[in-house]
């Protein structure tokens, strides 16, 4: 089979599927059966998909056609699959547990690894002793982190995610995500902290990021005045570099031992997993850190080893491809029904839009279908109340992702034991409702209804469903997204792992701001453009 | 009266001194007939007295007598040994059949000393009543001989006649006796300790303050107990206040205010109390421009306060702990804590132990004193500036003239003195 004979095979099979409804798939009592795929606790739930289990069969043949099995190797083994870089994507050896190695370029990048991870310790521990001490030798107390993208959504989303995990030791610091490029998230907290007892965490893989630089130089000076010490003990005492060009960072002033590196072969928005994830480490301590990445490790290996009609990413993906190349469905939301994954949502955007939002092919030819979706997302019960209006009666066909733990709040009172059931129910009800439309109630009900009362369904949906949410089963959660995105690269032919398309615009910023200090230097703007700086600088000319 | 006097307390041991003293038969519960800690031993007049009662055979331990034999029993244990305090109540009950009084002098907290009630029989004339220990050191035998006033916490006609009887060659002269409710006693001590807490938190967020005004400490405290109002107690700025039993007694009583009234005024004053005791840490961190790798450092005093020789809560504790992070070697010197210290940390190559208070400065970058023992307020200076490579004194009880110090060319940092 080639994939255009597969790519056939399956248009065949969505033109007889499109015109079935997903409430008479649903009538075979064995559905549920065939299309949930479990993985050492964690369960995919596609009996709400709009396929067969034999669809499943042929999306795994045009898996194969494009030679998935082969670019897992690949990706794993440490080949040079960011193409355009020229370099590997090893997120995957980030997490993989001390005693293996893996060489690339004849260093053991396994055993690198591990030395970042017990410097971290060292690191996390000073930390949680109260022993980093800050200028005037107070224990620091507050660790802020500076960073964007993915420095700043994959901690910000773990540290959320797991905040029930905090070890008592971790309980005496108080953590902050500073993003902005404009400093409103600095410049609001800088008011509420103590200089003497803060440290700051400078997230940048290239050290060159301006949104990043521009909030540590604000957070410097702040230091500066604050502390009346010299720089050079505030940088010591006060700033962490993390990123994978440690002379940058040097230049910066991080000093080198307070400097956590990590590799030009970790992507920014696959890198929590790495020295970026020292918030997570402070927050959840080194021992919940290493059992997300067990978690994560745990889907690599499965990932790796397990056969494709029964692994988890693999799967995942396919059905995403299903939805979008065959059933043309170009909107994704994500949906978790438990508040610690509030920003979720935003990482898999990240995730999955800059990873596969792209049009060109890795021979450069042009993608003959759609790639990537729009992802968008919020906690599911608030969503409810706001866009899922549009999911039950619009007019846009969208694919959800439910993510919900089974249990919660098991160690606490009643009465949040009762919320989390109240959050489940209206999981399943959704989950149900958009799937079977007002054919849920009983055809006399449902034939009554006005126009404006019905609901047609047909909207299909994956569950995730995790036996609780934990630092372990995170760790699978997020690695199973990783890997579908990887899935959905190959068969689409593209790489995720550059981002090209965000570097012209942060060109064209810089060229900018020459233009917000030196007005009318340059002849060559757009009218457009032309006529919003001239309104711009004549209300900074008024003051 | 025969009398059984229960832990190890300082008001047990003047108890037993004095009560031996007029003819009681008194049964020091546990097998040392002496004080362990030189912080009681050194109370003056105390050890004459047990040590005649002794002579009479009337101290005696309970090796050499059934303590459970007694019909009177004095309990003086430390806070948080509730649980032991109901265990003696509770067997006491099960061995008499006849009238007993249990006296309480323990800060166990508010409602204890009604808990070891519960577990007597009242109606067979069992009864506890609860004595604050309201004894200084330094004048604890004085205070029990001639108290001015007894606060007692009392809630039977017939336990309130066997507590005077007890007491009467004490009260003789006028002592006004204050009747009141177990409960409302335990609270009034309750609350004397979390105000002298107060004083000690305030006077040390004041000394602080000084710091950065310029002004020196103990010339505003010398000027603050002038007034009457104030008064010179418990107004000494120091590197914290340590001791097991006093910090669980205010955290006990923290804990209570936070609980059931949302105040954060206790837990305040514990958790600046925390901070103060790193307060010399900080100077020298500062002083060596945040750099302490590789310093050699002196620290005099590592028990919580002087006399005694255990190092519980002990601001020591905490300086060394983050001397030990920021890489700095130690030598350590203490008259009688340094084995209690030595069993915390073990040996380990950052630390040097010291008999001797001038082996521990030789050749260190800085002197630290943690605990004001009589026999580091007048060093030999000379000796001092010699041995020591770099002459810098973190005093952490500010027991040192600065003026002096600065004249014979030390670097002197104080508490709250850094006018000078």
């Amino acid at each position: 089979m080639t994939p255009d004979s597969c790519w056939s095979d399956l248009r065949d099979a969505a033109q007889v599927l499109k015109s079935r409804h997903l409430s008479e798939l649903l009538g075979d009592a064995d559905r549920f059966d065939a299309l949930a795929f479990e993985y050492d606790g964690l369960l995919l739930d596609l009996s709400r998909q709009r396929l067969l289990p034999e669809t499943l069969d042929q999306l795994v043949e045009l898996a194969e056609a494009c030679r998935l099995p082969a670019k897992i190797d690949a990706l794993i083994g440490g080949e040079p699959v960011n193409c355009t870089e020229g370099r590997a994507a090893l997120h995957t050896a980030l997490r993989t547990p001390a005693g293996k190695s893996l060489s690339l370029n004849g260093e053991d990048v396994i055993a690198g690894v591990q030395g970042t991870l017990a410097k971290m310790e060292a690191l996390v521990d000073t930390l949680h002793s109260g022993q980093w001490r800050g200028y005037s030798g107070e224990a620091i107390d507050t660790v802020v982190n500076i960073g964007v993208g993915g420095s700043d959504l994959g901690p910000l989303m773990t540290c959320r995610a797991l905040s029930d995990f905090k070890p008592a030791a971790a309980r005496g610091i108080e953590l902050h995500f500073v993003s902005s490029m404009d400093g409103s998230q600095l410049s609001g907290l800088l008011s509420s902290l103590n200089p003497a007892t803060t440290l700051f965490v400078l997230s940048s893989k290239s050290f060159t990021t301006i949104d990043t630089l521009a909030n540590a130089a604000t957070a410097r000076q702040w230091l500066l005045d604050a502390g009346g010490v010299d720089s050079e003990v505030i940088l010591r005492h006060h700033f962490i570099g993390i990123t994978a060009q440690p002379e940058k960072a040097g230049d910066w002033g991080i000093p080198s031992q307070n400097q956590l590196l990590f590799w030009d072969w970790t992507g920014g928005r696959y890198s929590m997993w790495s020295a970026i994830g020292l918030p997570i480490a402070i927050a959840i301590g080194m021992e919940g850190f290493r059992r997300l990445l067990a978690g994560a490790h745990s889907i690599d290996t499965h990932f790796h080893q397990a056969p494709l009609r029964e692994n988890l990413p693999v799967l995942l993906a396919l059905v995403g491809i299903w939805n979008i190349n065959l059933l043309d469905i170009h909107a994704h939301a994500i949906l978790p029904y438990d508040g610690r994954l509030a920003h979720l949502p935003a990482y898999l955007e990240q995730l999955e839009m800059e990873s596969n939002g792209k049009r060109v092919r890795t021979d450069g030819s042009d993608t003959e279908g759609h790639t990537c979706p729009v992802l968008w997302g919020e906690i599911g019960p608030n969503a409810q109340h706001a866009f899922y209006q549009l999911l039950h009666q619009g007019t846009e066909s969208v694919m959800c992702d439910f993510i919900v733990p089974a249990k919660r709040y098991t160690d606490r009172g009643l009465e949040l034991q009762q919320q989390h059931r109240l959050a489940l129910a209206n999981c399943l009800a959704q989950a149900r409702v958009l799937a079977l439309g007002d054919r849920a109630l009983d055809d006399d009900t449902a034939a009554d209804a006005p126009p404006w009362k019905r609901y047609r369904g047909n909207q299909p949906s994956t569950v995730i469903l995790l036996d609780e949410l934990t630092p372990y089963s995170l760790g699978q959660l997020i690695a199973t997204y990783e890997h579908k995105v990887y899935v959905q690269a190959v068969i689409w032919g593209i790489n995720p792992f550059d981002q090209w398309g965000v570097e012209l615009g942060k060109k064209m910023a810089t060229a900018m701001l020459d233009e917000l200090d030196n007005p009318g230097q340059a002849n060559t703007l757009d009218s457009a453009t032309r006529g919003l700086l001239n309104r711009i600088n004549s209300l900074r000319g008024q003051g | 009266m025969k009398i059984c006097v229960w832990g190890d307390e300082l008001a047990g041991w003047v108890a037993t001194a004095h009560l031996a003293g007029y003819g009681n038969e008194v049964i020091k519960a546990g097998s040392a007939l002496v004080p362990a800690e030189s912080a009681i031993r050194i109370e003056p007049g105390l050890m004459e007295r047990i040590e005649q009662g002794i002579a009479a055979g009337r101290i005696r331990s309970s090796e050499e007598e059934d303590p459970f034999s007694a019909e009177i029993h004095w309990l003086a244990i430390g806070p948080g040994e509730l649980e032991a305090a109901s265990e003696i109540v509770a067997h006491l009950s099960a061995v008499h059949q006849g009238a007993l009084l249990v006296v309480n002098q323990s800060n166990l907290g508010t409602g204890a000393s009604d808990e070891l009630q519960a577990r007597l029989e009242q109606s067979r004339n069992q009864h506890v009543v609860y004595l604050p220990d309201m004894l200084q050191g330094g004048q604890a035998m004085r205070q029990f001989a001639q108290p001015e006033v007894l606060l007692v916490g009392c809630e039977s006609e017939s336990a309130g006649t066997m507590l005077t009887a007890l007491m009467r060659p004490f009260t003789r002269e006028g002592t006004e006796v204050r009747l009141m409710s177990r409960r409302e006693a335990e609270f009034t001590k309750f609350a004397i300790t979390g105000m002298l807490a107060l004083r000690l938190g305030y006077i040390n967020e004041l000394a602080m303050l000084a710091d950065h005004v310029g002004v020196d400490i103990e010339t505003v405290r010398d000027g603050m107990s002038t007034d009457q109002r104030v008064g010179p107690h418990y107004l000494s700025p120091g590197c914290g206040f340590g001791g097991h039993h006093f910090t669980q007694y205010i955290e006990g009583l923290a804990g209570l205010l936070s609980k059931t009234r949302g105040s954060t005024l206790l837990e305040t004053v514990l958790k600046q109390n925390e901070q103060h005791k790193e307060l010399p840490f900080r100077k020298l961190w500062q002083h060596y421009r945040c750099n302490l790798q590789g310093r050699r450092i002196a620290i005099w005093g590592l028990a919580f306060k002087p006399g005694v020789a255990t190092v519980e809560s002990a601001p020591s504790l905490r300086v060394v702990d983050a001397l030990l992070a920021q890489g700095a070697i130690i030598q350590l010197h203490d008259p009688e804590a340094l084995e209690d210290f030595r069993f915390h940390y073990g040996e380990q190559q950052q630390l040097v132990y010291c008999d001797k208070p001038y082996d521990a400065v030789d050749g260190v970058d800085a002197l630290l004193l943690l605990t004001a023992w009589p026999e580091y307020w007048s060093p030999n200076y000379t000796e001092l500036r010699r041995l020591m490579r770099d002459p810098v004194i973190v005093d952490g009880r500010n027991v040192y003239d600065p003026h002096l110090l600065h004249d014979l060319g030390f670097t002197y940092y104080g508490v709250g003195r850094a006018g000078h």
